[in-house]
């Protein structure tokens, strides 16, 4: 953290009055801006919707966001006329960030003027930002958040093990083992997700008659059979991305194939897939959004079912907006998570995959 | 041993890959002890020919026998033969996950079943015997070249296999790093390991070796003692290929 402190106080120093000047009217446009707006709307209350409307469209918020684009503008033109001249290159870059925020503080500004302009301005806040709406769906809220973390976990835990058994059978040398799981992975990937999930829903429950199995249930497997597919794949490419001369020395040594696989192909392989694997993950957390199309029971609804329930209550699109923080509530940690879990991996090894 | 007394014995391999015939009938016997040493023109089959001592290429047609079993025989349980055969290779091939330490225990551990404790002075045993016995617990990455290629033999010689293979193990190491690999390997000859050994070191070849081999196209064209061979090549090619590297 000093070390971060230090490194910014030599770039500060390198950097010319004015090229700071530009980058801190960049910065005042946009904090003025967003901050601004946000500060004005919290203070005067974010409920109900007609009092959202009546600060966004106030003379005092046209203030904040005139204030924000006289000095966005200002930094835009100072920076990219003046960034060539500037001595050093901590100069060149603070007036090149300044003009960057600029440029997003009025693009903001103007996108918010323009949305206040419109004629039935006043219905769509009432039908995107009525909190108040949300009250009695509260605690459901973070038992739908609960669902759609459960059931991804549980479906990506299905799909790496499914997805890890069925590399090592399409890397197999033989056709007849082979041929099946390339089938099954092709079928899973070449068809939609949400045709899986109505015929598995179909097919197992209402078909063969199953019906004390739970749809959620159902959909946590499906979603896992399909992920197992995609995850075969991550896994295949990254068993064959490791040089040929490890499985060699392994087998030089004694060891018989699943051996090598076990405990020198595989451990390595897993290490280089991380990221496409991540990626995965976080397109199956959205995908559970699609379970929403079977009839889920009340307590077993996810976020996007949590949503568009309360959306038919309510007649009010907010539960969605809110439903869409939900899973960005989910999403973003986790990538998170995996990138610093990535580092950490590839400190101590330098050789691999780096 | 085989009936004949040798350690190893080709006969009459052939390889090819696809259409390209690599090995042209090679017969071979080496008995224990010895220390054969391989060279030849770069494509003309010596890893090849290597690869197929521990059944690594499975020859197109040919039997290879080692220590009285027959290893071309689909009933012989390779994974068992190959314990006694160590195969050091030109690019190291450590495991990057393991430590030198690790790199050496995980087959003592899963091929021949030693207790954790055993592996580990096993392995600590071999570290000491190629001077790395502090290094137990760096991984490859940072270790030298020489380094790495040091103890990917100890982790071949922990196996204490009956013969070694080394397949231009100093080729991709920088030159003031070759001798300390090649001092490891001639105290492993001193010591009586039996060994084949394909490199370009003609040094190497002629106060270590014992016996040595030319190949050239898939063909063994000359074998005999390395000095006499080096005096006095009898073939063409031999001749040749030695006015380049001497
Ligand atoms: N796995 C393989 N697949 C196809 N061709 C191969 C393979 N390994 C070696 N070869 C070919 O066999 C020939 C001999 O190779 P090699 O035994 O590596 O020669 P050397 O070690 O003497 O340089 C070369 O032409 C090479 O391209
Ligand atoms: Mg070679």
């Amino acid at each position: 953290m000093t070390a971060r402190l230090e490194r910014l106080r030599d770039w500060l120093r390198e950097c010319t009055p004015l090229s700071l000047v530009i980058l801190a009217a960049g910065g005042a446009a946009l904090a003025i801006g967003i901050l601004g707006t946000l500060v004005f709307l919290a203070l005067e209350g974010l409920t109900p919707s007609t009092e959202l409307v009546e600060t966004l469209t106030s003379q005092s918020e046209g203030a904040i966001l005139y204030t924000a684009i006289a000095l966005g503008v200002a930094a835009i033109g100072s920076g990219f006329l003046l960034y060539k001249r500037m001595p050093t290159k901590a100069a060149r870059e603070a007036s090149v960030s300044g003009a960057a925020l600029g440029l997003q503080a009025v693009l903001f500004a103007l996108l918010l003027l323009w949305f206040r302009s419109g004629e039935k301005f006043d219905i769509f806040v009432r039908l995107f930002f009525s909190f108040d709406v949300l009250g009695p769906f509260v605690d459901q809220f973070l038992n739908a958040a609960k669902n759609t973390i459960v059931m991804a976990f549980l479906a990506q835990a299905l799909g790496m093990v499914l997805g890890l058994f069925l590399a090592m059978l399409v890397l197999s040398n033989r056709v007849a083992v082979r041929a099946p799981a390339r089938a099954y992975i092709n079928f899973m990937r070449g068809t939609p997700l949400l045709v899986q999930l109505l015929i598995g829903y179909l097919g197992i429950v209402t078909g063969l008659g199953f019906r004390e199995v739970s749809v959620f249930a159902t959909a946590t497997v499906i979603l896992g059979l399909n992920a197992g597919a995609y995850t075969a794949e991550i896994f295949r490419a990254g068993i064959q991305s490791l040089e040929r001369g490890q499985m060699e020395a392994s087998r030089s040594l004694g060891m018989s194939y699943l051996q090598a696989m076990r405990y020198v192909v595989v451990p390595q392989a897993v290490r280089r897939v991380i990221p496409p694997l991540t990626n995965e993950f976080v397109i199956l957390i959205k995908d559970t959004s699609l379970v929403a199309f079977l009839g889920l029971s009340f307590v077993q609804r996810e976020l996007l079912a949590w949503g568009r329930d309360a959306y038919a209550e309510t007649f009010n699109s907010t539960p969605f907006l809110v439903a869409t923080v939900g899973y960005l509530l989910v999403t973003l940690p986790l990538i998170r998570a995996v990138s610093a879990l990535e580092r950490k991996l590839r400190s101590g090894l330098v050789g691999i995959g780096a | 041993m085989n009936q004949d007394g040798s350690l190893v014995r080709l006969e009459n391999i052939h390889k090819c890959f696809g259409d390209n015939l690599v090995l042209k009938g090679i017969d071979l016997a080496v008995k224990p002890e010895q220390v054969v040493v391989v060279i030849g023109p770069s494509g003309s089959g010596k890893s090849t020919l290597l690869r197929t001592i521990n059944l690594l290429e499975e020859p197109t047609q040919g039997r290879v026998w080692f220590n009285g079993t027959n290893l071309t025989d689909i009933r012989t349980d390779l994974n068992k033969m190959r314990t006694q055969i160590g195969l050091v290779f030109q690019s190291f091939n450590l495991f990057p996950h393991k430590t030198a330490m690790g790199n050496i225990t995980v087959a003592l551990r899963k091929v021949l079943k030693l207790s954790d404790g055993e592996a580990r002075e096993r392995a600590l045993e071999q570290l000491e015997h190629v001077g790395l016995r502090e290094k137990a617990d760096a991984y490859p990455s940072q270790l030298s070249g020489g380094q790495q290629q040091r103890v990917a033999i100890a982790r071949a010689l922990a196996m204490r296999p009956k013969l070694m293979l080394f397949d231009e193990v100093t080729s991709a190491l920088d030159p003031e790093l070759v001798k300390e690999v090649l001092d490891t390997m001639k105290r492993l000859a001193d010591e009586g390991m039996t060994m084949v050994v394909v490199t370009h070191e003609m040094g190497f070849a002629r106060e270590v070796g014992t016996r040595l081999l030319f190949m050239d196209d898939g063909k063994v064209l000359e074998d005999g003692q390395p000095k006499s061979i080096f005096s006095n090549p009898t073939d063409e090619r031999t001749k040749e290929f030695l006015s380049h590297v001497l």
